[in-house]
């Protein structure tokens, strides 16, 4: 009798034979732990051959790493003065040969030409954009945009962006207006680059908002970007969209548009505070004396917010027209407001400081310690 | 041969700036954070140092710093290699003594012309 032959006589001799003459609680309880045994065996066997798949693509990882980076730093260390498509002809042929259909391979290389093309100037990007699309790496760009999870859809767009594959815009335009955040954000961004002929058209289509974090990111794409030709943000101004509306009255008061001056004047009546407040803001640094007239007749209207600012653009216009409604001003129940009211008088051309001298002697003395203060050109508004 | 350290925690770019060093006739030590660098400086003599301002552990900064306040080695030029182009980030590696900062993108051969121009006025 051999050794299996021994244990099965056992089980056998031990439970299975005497099965049926157990209690059933008792051939409950065994059927439990047989049942948990063989999970148990199975779990391992599971875990066992996890690991040994991890190990082997780490190992695979490894390998092709370090492959792969040899091989394009060898490309970007190539001599600049060698032309593109020699370059290219020497190297091609050597990444061609690697299995690129093998999704890890395929990744990492992705991954690296990004990186360079991201970090270097001069013909390396040039070389590096060559070869991304004669790999067909382009095409898996495509692929990921097109994919259903948004995270491949990001991480294709964000290929397509850097290594600016134009004819993509047109896929990513339709990502521009996404219900989610972060997709709509990472279209935006890429669509501003990579549109050749109409690259705010997304503003035109935009209903979900920018938020305000992403605002900033949008300003900074461009205001940087000196290939970008930059439109007349006006014509966004009558967008349904507040968050639009926002981003243009913060890229006119960049660019300092006043073409737009018509328009933001009549954002002076917008339901939205946040942009009555923006568009004074702006018709102060634009200085548009025009606009004077409206400030003034919404004055009365606005919480004591936006009554600052709109004293505070009075100020900067400093046309003097407006001079006795600064003055009365000072009388204010609210300090800020005397406090605005005060310097928008002393910016007044026709000898502000002196008018400011002249109420000085018979205001009462709270303001009077104000004057003082406004007076006092070592200290900053 | 002129010695070079290159400190900076992005590998494939340690690698490409490793290769170009080595391809331009220099010797060349690498480092792929800034404790490392910082060990290395410490215990070695370089001709010039290469290095990235944001570093796990240790900034190119301490390590501009460290270099600039030793009366041994302060006489290596310092090159810092930054993605960021803020004012006062550079206002504060020269203040500190950097010889150079290199803003990525960059070219590398523009890089590779730096080096020597900084190695021949070290020599002589």
């Amino acid at each position: 009798m051999n050794f299996f032959e021994t244990i099965f006589k056992y089980i056998g001799d031990t439970y299975t034979d005497r099965l049926s003459y157990f209690p059933t609680n008792i051939r409950v309880s065994l059927l439990i732990i047989l049942f948990c045994i063989v999970a148990m065996v199975e779990l391992y066997i599971y875990i066992l051959f996890k690991r040994a798949s991890k190990n082997r693509e780490e190992k695979q990882i490894k390998y092709w790493k370090e492959h792969i980076d040899n091989m394009l730093a060898n490309v970007v260390i190539y001599d600049e003065s060698d032309d593109t498509d020699e370059i290219i002809a020497h190297f091609y042929p050597k990444i061609k040969k690697m299995p690129l259909r093998n999704p890890i391979v395929n990744n990492i290389l992705t991954t690296e030409i990004l990186t360079y093309h991201k970090n270097f100037t001069g013909k390396v990007p040039e070389v590096l954009a060559v070869l991304f699309h004669k790999l067909d790496l382009d095409k898996k760009s495509r692929k990921k945009i097109n994919n259903k999870n948004w995270e491949t859809k990001i991480e294709g767009i964000r290929e397509a962006n850097e290594m600016e594959i134009t004819d993509m815009a047109e896929e990513i335009v339709k990502y521009t207006d996404d219900e989610n955040g972060l997709l709509r954000m990472e279209a935006q961004a890429a669509y501003i680059k990579l549109s050749p002929s109409n690259p705010f058209h997304f503003l035109d289509r935009a209903q979900e908002r920018i938020l305000d974090w992403h605002q900033v990111v949008l300003f900074e794409i461009i205001t940087k970007n000196k290939k970008l030709a930059i439109p007349s943000f006006s014509k966004w101004l009558r967008s349904p969209n507040d968050t639009v509306v926002m981003l243009c009255l913060k890229l006119i008061d960049h660019f300092m548009q006043f073409d737009a001056a018509e328009e933001v004047q009549r954002l002076l009546k917008h339901h939205n505070p946040k942009i009555v407040k923006k568009s004074i803001n702006i018709i102060g640094k634009l200085e548009l004396e025009d606009a004077e007239k409206h400030m003034f007749g919404v004055y009365f209207d606005h919480p004591d917010e936006i009554k600052l600012e709109i004293l505070n653009s009075i100020g900067k216009i400093s046309s003097g027209n407006y001079a006795e409604f600064l003055s009365s001003r000072i009388y204010s129940a609210d300090t800020k407001i005397k406090m605005e009211a005060m310097y928008a008088i002393k910016n007044d051309p026709d000898d502000g400081e002196n008018k400011l001298k002249e109420i000085f002697k018979q205001t009462t003395a709270e303001n009077r310690t104000l004057i003082k203060h406004v007076l006092d050109n070592r200290i900053k508004p | 041969m002129s010695k070079i350290l290159i400190a900076e925690d992005e590998v494939l770019m340690l690698k490409a700036l490793e290769f170009k060093l080595k391809k331009d006739g220099y010797q060349v030590d690498v480092a792929s954070d800034g404790r490392q660098a910082m060990d290395k400086v410490k215990s070695e003599t370089y001709d010039l140092i290469l290095t990235d301002i944001m570093m796990p552990f240790v900034g190119g900064m301490e390590i501009l710093s460290y270099i600039k306040n030793d009366p041994l080695k302060k006489s290596t030029p310092v090159l810092l290699i930054s993605a960021v182009g803020l004012e006062n980030v550079v206002l504060e590696g020269f203040s500190l003594g950097a010889d150079d900062f290199i803003y990525k993108p960059f070219n590398l051969n523009e890089l590779s012309v730096r080096i020597k121009r900084y190695i021949k006025q070290n020599v002589f």
